[in-house]
């Protein structure tokens, strides 16, 4: 369903991705874990083209994109097969709610306002923000703006949602409501990629955790092969600092 | 000034007899802010996509316009694009000279209000462009519905300054004798003498404008940041005081762990 093959990507003379490979398959839902700077969140980034690959190519539901030399329609073509959840969220500040989920159904699938309305409305009602329907961003917590961005992205039916550290710029006690939210769309079937820092939350959501360092795939496989029994020294010594937790958890 | 003693009530009478000459400034000031407009965005636009030799085209254009006194561009484009037009066998020697004065004041105010388009659409979060190509929109859209709403309501207040000294600076105009409300008074004064009471009233008429507009901005300014929190809304100062306070506050915290 999803294909990556050979994704570089350099910022000048530093390669921060070294031809990273990665399958996902229709309703995977996918963890990227690792330390901050191995490149995570830039593999994310380029499957949206937020961030231009310096070569491979990107597949999305049998549309191929060769990263060497892509069209504009290409890319334009490639963003529609996919949606996205931002650690800032990025809510348009100058509409509300309601009209935040309903922008990309109406400019950019041309639904009919009405129409697109109530199919807003409902998604805002099940993230449980049926009553915010009319408010601004400002108004709003980090944890709603969070669950409306996420409305945003099931909106536009996407192929897969990227989530990028959606949790990471939250109060702690605003976490839980965004990801039990997330756990929830996760069991619908629909296939994500979450780069995320919370260890727990990908071992009990993840059907595939990927561990990335120094801009390559180190390890990847099930959640309970990865978080129990690494392989790998590198993916040892991260998943160290999260073992009390789990220790606990035993 | 004058040989006549100074009486209150010609004051009003002048006012009264001003007001007709108001539809020729406001003529300059509606219509060069138009113009200036679209200038504006066409100087901005190499700007904010850098393209790469009308980028600095742009910035030399806007430099010449900022770092000249608008009097002097005034008497350069009377007098020097009829000219230069010569040379090519164009006559405009019988075009009116509210005609060259719309044209200066338009491409000065265009360099302004470049700036001011530049300014702002930068000031727009990065992260707004990157979630409306994540939803799909391409460039056009991104623009159109994001950006420009935001960057608007942010250039408001600069965009009601600029207007307002584009209505002080067409006083400037009747050096090239347009009668507009200074070039009237000008005349008044000389035919009667009473350049106090004249002057007084001039600068009445002036201020009761600028005053108008500036509350017509401020208007505009509220109904385009309603989506911001209400303590924004009252002083974007205030806010960029308390930044550079918790800033502050953070670097002294740094210096005293050091």
């Amino acid at each position: 369903m999803i294909k990556l093959s050979q994704i570089k990507k350099s910022y000048g003379r530093q390669q921060v991705l070294h031809g990273i490979d990665l399958t996902v398959g229709k309703g995977d839902v996918v963890a990227i874990l690792g330390p901050s700077g191995s490149g995570k969140t830039t593999l994310l980034r380029c499957i949206n083209y937020l961030e231009r690959p310096s070569d491979g190519e990107i597949t999305i539901d049998g549309f191929t994109v060769h990263c060497k030399r892509p069209t504009k329609a290409d890319i334009h073509r490639l963003r529609k097969q996919s949606a996205m959840v931002f650690q800032q969220y990025n809510l348009f500040r100058h509409k509300t709610a309601l009209e935040n989920v309903m922008e990309g159904l109406v400019v950019v699938h041309k639904q009919p306002k009405e129409q697109a309305r109530l199919r807003s409305a409902e998604l805002l009602e099940k993230v449980g923000l049926g009553d915010k329907l009319d408010a601004y961003p400002s108004q709003l917590s980090g944890g709603q703006q969070q669950r409306v961005g996420i409305a945003r992205a099931l909106a536009l039916g996407p192929k897969v949602i990227l989530f990028d550290e959606p949790t990471s710029s939250l109060d702690p006690e605003l976490v839980g409501e965004v990801l039990s939210v997330i756990r929830r769309i996760a069991k619908e079937g629909i296939t994500m990629i979450i780069v995320t820092h919370e260890m727990s939350f990908a071992q009990d959501v993840a059907s595939h955790v990927v561990f990335m360092d120094h801009g390559t795939i180190v390890e990847q496989g099930e959640p309970n092969e990865i978080f129990r029994a690494p392989k790998e020294e590198r993916t040892k010594q991260f998943l160290k600092r999260f073992a009390p937790e789990s220790a606990y958890s035993i | 000034m004058g040989q006549h003693q100074f009486e209150i009530a010609y004051v009003f009478e002048y006012f009264y007899r001003l007001l007709p000459s108001l539809k020729v400034t406001l003529l300059i000031v509606g219509s060069s802010i138009g113009l200036g407009t679209i200038v504006g965005l066409l100087v901005a636009l190499p700007q904010l996509y850098r393209i790469p030799v009308l980028r600095r085209l742009s910035q030399l254009y806007v430099s010449f316009f900022r770092g000249t006194p608008i009097l002097i561009q005034l008497f350069l484009f009377y007098y020097g694009v009829p000219e230069v037009l010569k040379l090519v066998y164009v006559d405009l020697t019988r075009t009116p000279a509210l005609f060259f004065v719309i044209l200066t004041y338009s491409l000065h105010s265009g360099a302004y209000i470049a700036e001011v388009i530049r300014g702002a659409v930068s000031a727009v979060d990065r992260g707004q462009v990157e979630a409306a190509y994540a939803v799909g929109m391409n460039g056009f859209q991104a623009f159109s519905r994001i950006v420009l709403p935001q960057a608007l309501s942010i250039s408001i207040p600069v965009f009601g300054n600029i207007v307002i000294g584009n209505l002080k600076d067409t006083s400037l105009a009747f050096t090239l004798g347009i009668l507009d409300i200074t070039g009237k008074a000008q005349t008044m004064g000389t035919l009667s003498q009473r350049f106090i009471e004249i002057y007084i009233s001039l600068a009445a008429l002036y201020f009761i404008i600028s005053f108008a507009l500036q509350k017509l901005f401020d208007r505009l300014e509220k109904r385009l940041l309603r989506h911001e929190p209400a303590a924004a809304k009252d002083s974007l100062v205030k806010i960029s005081f308390l930044r550079k306070d918790v800033a502050a506050s953070k670097w002294r915290r740094k210096e005293a762990q050091l």
